[in-house]
């Protein structure tokens, strides 16, 4: 009975909440379509993301910490799927001669260590950049100070990002369609993530004994 | 047949499922253990973690965002 009127306490808010963002998004629509289409857009994958419960962190620990390797899994297919999507607009856009600015560099040094740094952090704090935002909106206030984390180090590492590059160089960059055609990269990129998705399921097989 | 209970309230994942391991390995065959949690992500991994272990596992959202789990231990 308590669990009804619990759920049923919150359906006002509900509610309220979709009739507030109903009518922001028809306010915004008055001043510009492109700004209420990105801002739809922005409401509905926080939606989704909320809802999917999916967890970068856990993805990359939890092979480690406990053996499984459900959610890892669950991000290799993330990556597929980013990849057709990617060679889908990238092919799209060299067909129509739309020009794509990618903010895409070449990795270095500095990339790993920032990754370790980012890797340490997050596992620390108990989430990704938008894990942190969305337990933000769940009511975390300890993620709060996460995302102040977050935000600065992300300004400074903005800031000092020419002379990481500087200090330690880049390898040269490296795009695999212009060497070997999109079609074979796409089918090679495929091979090596269904190789890692199989080396998941023996891991998890391992750890747990199964 | 005993429940047991641990306090994970506020904790961030994975410290729970850390916490649930421990307290596990302490417990005798058919013993229940129960959490609380208002974390999602922790939920759910728990959930996936005993699917993935064998142990029965029940989990209900009692309230809007918190989740009663209960586990039974059911192999060593």
């Amino acid at each position: 009975m308590s669990i009804n009127s619990a759920f049923h306490s919150q359906r006002k808010w509900n509610i309220g909440f979709i009739l507030f963002l109903t009518l922001l998004l028809v306010l915004l629509s008055q001043i510009s379509i492109r700004l209420t289409l990105i801002t739809a857009l922005g409401i509905s994958l926080g939606f989704v993301l909320q809802k999917s419960r999916f967890c970068l962190v856990s993805a990359l620990r939890d092979p480690i910490l406990i053996g499984m390797t459900q959610l890892t899994r669950a991000f290799l297919l993330l990556l597929g799927i980013s990849i057709l999507g990617f060679a889908l607009v990238s092919w799209g856009a060299s067909q129509r001669n739309i020009p794509l600015s990618l903010n895409v560099f070449p990795m270095g040094v500095h990339t790993v260590v920032g990754g370790l740094l980012f890797g340490i952090g997050m596992v620390l704090a108990g989430g990704c950049s938008t894990g942190i935002i969305i337990r933000i909106g769940e009511g975390f206030a300890m993620q709060m100070l996460a995302f102040f984390g977050l935000a600065v180090g992300s300004v400074l590492g903005e800031r000092s990002l020419k002379s990481w590059r500087y200090t330690f160089g880049e390898w040269p960059g490296i795009f695999l369609p212009d060497i070997f055609g999109w079609v074979p990269t796409l089918i090679l990129e495929i091979i090596v993530l269904l190789t890692l998705w199989q080396l998941a399921r023996w891991w998890q097989k391992k750890q747990l004994g199964e | 047949m005993t429940r047991f209970s641990i306090d994970i309230w506020g904790e961030m994942c994975p410290i729970p499922l850390i916490k649930a391991k421990q307290k596990l390995s302490s417990m005798q065959c058919g013993d229940i253990l129960v959490l609380e949690t208002e974390h999602s992500c922790t939920s759910r991994g728990i959930v996936v973690w005993a699917k993935a272990n064998r142990y029965i596992i029940e989990e209900k959202e009692v309230a809007n965002g918190i989740w009663h789990l209960e586990l039974t231990k059911t192999h060593d």
